[in-house]
């Protein structure tokens, strides 16, 4: 047991748990973090030589433990994935979804597929495909940067369109956040162009209304636009579903003037890992809170159960585990105590560390769970992406991965039927969409066709795309016409990346594996993922539409590869892990890292596990932060709101706090 | 050894479409060629079995250069399908090591998918120095000299980066 007891216990140093330690920190309330992963280094040079080195540039590559040893490599497990029952913190990979049915490679396991689905059946369970990081600083490590606010329709999906649920409050949510927003804006430090977003929220009639904040802009101004941008701009004269199409700067976290961090040098490479740190990361709001003298992190620590009192059902401590090697033994264990409790672990672990919470005679079900809700409604913005080659050079790969994105599609009385998404647009080339540089390098090496430019192939508007039509099928080519072809096709890759957004599901959820374990001895996580819902899948025939019609307005060639069909059964390696079928088109999905909705707040006991404070209705001194709270993903990417929401929950606990002590000095006052 | 090198920086500068002075310029702080070269003898002669076949190739590319020739004739001279598929191979192979940093490995067509290319990253330097960056008038992902804001402005021409 730790000998001091803390005002706040933190499970996570994330950007949620960091938020709230600085802030408390600063008022100097004591405060103790747990973080299961490892310290935060010095330097990132290490990270960035295990990233130099993997062969798969995934957003986990650079970080410990690594997760790519293809010295390891057998026939049936040909990346080397280490086995997840032999590591003490375990974590979830882009590069375990096609193992997803093998728990000996995959850290989630999954239910088996019911019998007698078929391709387009909504009831076919996938592979989740996010990711998060467990490590000091968290998935800040690899978000993408881009920092855009919910629009109060947002909050409102239920009340205005039919769909979802109501944030607690609705509109009213949105103007209590506002002036979170802005300190989380500043938190980040956010590059943005103010009268572009304000155009939007015009557009949106969010800002008629004044509900953004009167002091609000951004505290550096845009990122310059890339080439990239400045050729899906031209994009004028388009609507969809009655909304006007058009481009904006994304605000974004990362520098677009020298400062505390370095000025963004364009690494194209800002998932997996900034190697400047001229992204935000939550590494910074964690030093500033540790730097307080306040705050105390212990690294390698592993919370592994909520121990609550039975009598009053508050929280009394929280019991750990420690390991110094992340394969070998345990090294100890302790509780921390504190006077109130954060859990901050991301959508996944904190779920499961409520669950595995489950030898408290008053809460069988786990911590925190009277509702059943914990575990439920896990939600991602769930990607479609559809890629070409522009007409003339726009030299892609090269700055931040993406600087700009359609946002004018978000919100419109279309959402009574389908999802909304906003379409992000890829400085990268085909290099997520497609493997890229290194697939069209091996075709036109070796005269294969995988990126369908040396070839007979034709789009699906019938548009032939081999790129150079006076050069044979299959050509194998050296030299300078090597060279000329190669870059050709390089400086007009482009790519649109839509985030759909997905229905809160009951069904879609988090729960312990009855029988797979980590090196620990805790239970690692179940997850049941489907894509059930009309209204998503509507979302994504809306997106291939609007792809096409997009590429004809600037002059460019679709080269959006459709998927095979889905393998529902069959061999663990034979199943496909995220393809499914809709109104006869195959449809493979990306996850977009915005993992949403274990742990949600509501207006109900009986239908949230946190009240709009993100306070546990069922224990009073127990309190969550994270994308978990979110009741529905909405349309922006949430890492923003993650972050306003987690200054709102600072002043809540810090009220919480000063409550508590007058409580205690008139309890004391009127003992003596 | 030297004689190798000699003829292995010859025969990727035909092939690769790059410059000597990119490839293996005389102030080489970077010296990629000499991880190249061991891993390209080493995975060759595994590959074919052959353990003449390196030595093969470097006297043949030899032979061409000694003869007054381009570039694109002693290229299509070493690619020519009568040496044999294993030595046309390694040749081909040869050109993604230089442009991939990494180790190629053709995974044949299969009843559901059409032929494609794994391959092992060679270093974290290979990685780096990798000419598919280049080709593209850019830089490696994670790893740009280049100063904010470049990226609103079209690259220095190709040549510059070939050095041809």
């Amino acid at each position: 047991m730790t000998t001091q007891t803390y005002d706040l216990v933190i499970v996570g140093s994330g950007i949620s748990g960091s938020i709230v330690a600085y802030e408390l920190g600063r008022q100097g309330k004591k405060v103790l973090i747990l973080e299961a992963g490892q310290e935060v280094p010095v330097d990132r040079s290490g990270y960035m030589r295990t990233f130099f080195k993997a062969n798969a540039k995934t957003p986990e590559s650079p970080y410990p433990p690594t997760t790519q040893d293809p010295k390891a490599s057998t026939p049936d497990n040909p990346l080397g994935l280490p086995d997840p029952a032999l590591e003490n913190v375990p974590r979830y990979t882009v590069l375990q979804i096609n193992s997803w049915r093998n728990p000996a490679q995959c850290y989630f396991t999954y239910p088996p597929q019911a019998p007698g689905l078929t391709g387009d059946s909504p009831e076919v369970v996938f592979a989740f495909a996010s990711s998060y990081e467990r490590i000091g600083g968290g998935t800040t490590w690899h978000w993408l940067g881009t920092s855009l606010r919910h629009f109060w329709h947002d909050f409102e999906l239920k009340t205005l369109y039919g769909h979802g649920v109501d944030w607690p409050g609705g509109q009213q949510f949105y103007q209590a956040l506002v002036p979170y927003y802005e300190k989380a804006t500043k938190e980040i430090g956010v590059s943005g162009d103010k009268a572009a977003m304000d155009k939007i929220y015009t557009q949106f009639d969010v800002e008629p209304s004044g509900k953004y904040g009167p002091d609000y802009d951004y505290p550096m101004p845009p990122i310059v636009a890339s080439l990239v941008d400045n050729l899906f701009a031209t994009v004028t004269d388009m609507t969809v579903d009655g909304n006007p199409v058009y481009s904006s700067p994304t605000p974004q976290g990362r520098n677009s003037l020298p400062g505390d961090r370095r000025q963004c040098a364009g690494n194209t490479n800002c998932i997996p890992i900034c190697p400047i740190q001229a992204k935000y990361d939550a590494t910074v709001t964690l030093a500033n809170a540790l730097q307080t003298g306040n705050v105390d992190i212990l690294y390698r620590t592993v919370a592994s159960n909520i121990q609550v009192d039975a009598a009053t059902g508050e929280v009394t401590g929280i019991d750990y585990i420690t390991y110094d090697d992340h394969l070998g033994p345990p090294s100890g264990t302790g509780t921390a105590v504190g006077t109130k409790y954060l859990l901050a672990a991301h959508a996944i672990e904190t779920p499961r560390l409520l669950l595995m919470s489950n030898k408290n005679a008053k809460f069988p079900d786990g911590v925190a769970n009277s509702s059943g809700q914990v575990g439920r409604n896990l939600m991602d913005h769930i990607m479609y992406l559809a890629w070409g080659l522009a007409k003339d050079p726009v030299y892609a790969y090269r700055g931040p991965l993406s600087t700009s994105g359609y946002e004018s599609l978000r919100d419109g009385a279309f959402r009574k039927n389908r999802s909304a998404y906003r379409i992000e647009i890829g400085n990268e080339g085909w290099q997520w969409a497609a493997n890229d540089p290194y697939t069209t390098l091996a075709d036109f090496v070796f005269g294969q066709n995988a990126s369908q430019l040396n070839g007979n192939s034709v789009n699906q508007q019938g548009q032939p795309l081999r790129f150079n039509p006076s050069l044979p099928a299959n050509s194998q080519l050296f030299g300078q016409q090597l060279v000329d072809t190669l870059n050709g096709v390089y400086i007009r890759q482009i790519r649109l990346g839509y985030l759909i957004e997905q229905l809160p599901d009951p069904d879609n959820r988090v729960q312990l594996s009855p029988t797979e374990t980590d090196h620990l001895g805790l239970p690692r996580p179940l997850v049941t993922y489907r894509i059930r819902n009309d209204y998503e899948r509507e979302a994504f025939v809306s997106a291939k539409a609007v792809s096409t019609e997009i590429f004809n307005a600037i002059g460019a060639t679709e080269y959006t590869i459709p998927p095979p069909d889905p393998v529902l059964y069959g061999a663990p390696n034979e199943v496909t892990a995220t393809n499914f079928q809709y109104k006869g088109n195959n449809f493979t999905f990306y996850g977009a890292g915005h993992i949403v909705g274990t742990y949600r707040i509501g207006d109900e006991k009986t239908n949230s596990v946190l009240n709009p404070r993100q306070q546990s209705w069922d224990h009073a001194n127990l309190y969550m932060v994270g994308s978990g709270v979110f009741p529905t993903v909405a349309t922006g990417n949430p890492t923003l709101t993650i972050a306003a929401l987690a200054f709102q929950a600072a002043d809540n606990i810090l009220q919480d706090l000063k409550q508590s002590s007058e409580e205690e000095a008139e309890a004391m006052a009127s003992s003596s | 050894m030297s004689n190798d090198m000699d003829n292995f920086v010859g025969l990727s500068v035909v092939l690769t479409g790059f410059s000597r002075e990119v490839l293996a310029p005389d102030l080489d702080p970077v010296d990629i060629k000499s991880e190249y070269l061991p891993v390209f003898t080493a995975n060759v002669t595994k590959e074919s079995g052959d353990p003449s076949l390196v030595a093969d190739i470097f006297q043949k590319y030899a032979m061409l250069q000694s003869q007054t020739l381009t570039p694109q004739q002693i290229g299509e001279a070493m690619l020519d399908p009568a040496n044999g598929e294993a030595f046309v191979l390694a040749c081909r192979k040869l050109i993604f090591m230089w442009y991939a940093g990494a180790w190629p490995t053709i995974v044949p067509a299969s009843a559901t998918a059409q032929a494609s290319t794994v391959s092992d990253l060679i270093s974290a330097k290979a990685y780096t120095a990798s000419l598919v960056w280049q080709v593209m008038q850019s830089h490696p992902m994670g790893d740009s000299n280049y100063r904010y804001g470049y990226w609103n402005k079209p690259p220095v021409p190709l040549s510059d980066y070939t050095g041809q």
